[in-house]
């Protein structure tokens, strides 16, 4: 899910809206199952959602390898996905509880039984602690 | 319900003995076990009866378990249903088609004349570590899950219930004080609750476990239960259309089934799934299978 041409530091930005030229722009793999609709690239603004930092994906991928029992040589990165470390839907749920505990957060119930890969999580988990601290501040 | 384990045997000089169909109230369960597959060469003879997609698709999990797993729960569906012989033609596991429904439900195709149709047999598959299990009907969907008796809960069982699972069911499992049956009846529980959204067809994302509740209750007081579904979230879908069964496969796992009830019948009539065995072979891994809720 990686926008080509932007790098990941610019998208650490979150919650602004990206001026970005449609030529330089790129999909190159559109791997969201929810995902509706790409805003027409003529527009000049559009908003990126938040892409996590990480450390997010590092504390996602540890309570991952937690959850599941994996093996330490077995490779986790921010793209693969829950199917295919063999997790199943009662995995799933129990991970996205821990984490929730682990960043003080709270996931909708629909959100959570929807998740298939570590980085919608962690996007998702960078996405709830923003705007928790919005709230807050 | 019959309930087998079968041992693999399959290669291009042994043909797959044929199976009757099941009847209208009846799921068959087969069952396998991967530790008791260790022969490289039968892996990959069953590697040659998957589709290049399934192939695909197993050649992505991480592991050389997890390959083997999705390798054998692929190989378990070919060969069974191939064995049931539709019209008693002679199936090849291999010319099986199967498609996707709008969640994501594999599903079993039929090439008719004018194209392909859905196939009056119904599967469905579950899986853990150590056991791999499929159900097959005749005219009913079907949904089967299968966990683990000793699967652990990382986290607090009663906080996961108020967070998953519906009013009457928490106060079912809070009503346990002793922390390993709660947990024991946390699995079962789950697995029912897991058949019901296979059988709908639309799977844990599209079914969110907190609409619906599942009833295990001592209907006659003989010491015979009965598990019923009740949906709060359409409570106009027909949710006694559904019928359940909960029983143990190979002392090691839970298993729950969830089927149409024989549309039929009398509705006012209420006919519990049947376990049947009348086959000699089967008494040896009869003792596999316990029946606990639902019969």
């Amino acid at each position: 899910m990686l926008l080509e041409g932007l790098s990941i530091s610019c998208l650490r930005h979150c919650y602004g809206s990206l001026m970005v030229q449609a030529a330089g722009l790129k999909l190159v793999s559109v791997g969201w199952a929810k995902f509706t609709g790409f805003p027409s690239l003529k527009a000049s603004r559009f908003r990126v959602s938040c892409s996590a930092k990480p450390e997010t994906v590092e504390k996602v991928i540890e309570i991952v390898r937690k959850q599941l029992a994996l093996k330490p040589e077995t490779v986790l990165t921010s793209e693969t996905e829950f199917v295919e470390l063999g997790a199943d839907s009662l995995d799933t749920v129990e991970i996205v509880m821990t984490l929730e505990e682990e960043f003080d957060i709270n996931v909708e119930e629909e959100s959570s039984q929807n998740i298939t890969s570590v980085q919608e999580v962690a996007d998702l988990i960078e996405k709830l602690v923003q705007q928790k601290a919005q709230g807050e501040s | 319900m019959r309930s087998f384990q079968r041992n693999f045997s399959v290669s291009p000089s042994c043909p797959l003995l044929p199976l009757q169909l099941p009847s209208p109230m009846e799921t068959h369960v087969w069952f396998v076990l991967p530790a008791e597959f260790k022969s490289v060469s039968l892996l990959n003879q069953y590697m040659e009866l998957l589709s290049p997609c399934e192939k695909e698709n197993v050649l992505t999990m991480r592991g050389d378990q997890l390959q083997k797993r999705a390798l054998l729960a692929r190989a378990l569906v070919r060969t069974t249903i191939a064995r049931y012989q539709i019209n008693n033609h002679v199936i090849d596991p291999r010319s099986l088609k199967f498609r996707k429904n709008v969640h994501g439900k594999p599903e079993l195709v039929w090439k008719s004349d004018d194209g392909q149709c859905p196939s009056p047999l119904h599967f469905n598959i579950s899986h853990t570590s150590s056991l791999i299990a499929c159900g097959v009907t005749v005219n009913s969907p079907i949904g089967i899950d299968v966990e683990e008796k000793q699967r652990k809960i990382k986290n607090n069982i009663l906080a996961f219930a108020r967070r998953y699972f519906s009013l009457y069911e928490v106060e079912h499992l809070s009503m346990i004080s002793d922390s390993e049956v709660q947990r024991q009846e946390f699995v079962k529980l789950w697995t029912l609750k897991e058949a019901y959204v296979k059988a709908l067809g639309r799977g844990f994302s599209a079914a969110p476990f907190k609409t619906f509740t599942i009833r295990v209750k001592d209907a006659t007081n003989s010491g015979a239960f009965e598990v019923a579904v009740e949906s709060s979230d359409h409570p106009e879908s027909l949710t006694n259309n559904w019928q359940f069964g909960l029983f143990e496969l190979a002392s090691s796992h839970y298993a729950s089934i969830c089927m149409e009830k024989d549309k039929t019948s009398d509705v006012a009539m209420r006919v519990p799934m049947r376990l049947t065995n009348t086959e000699k072979r089967l008494l040896q891994s009869c003792n596999r299978i316990l029946p606990v809720a639902g019969f």
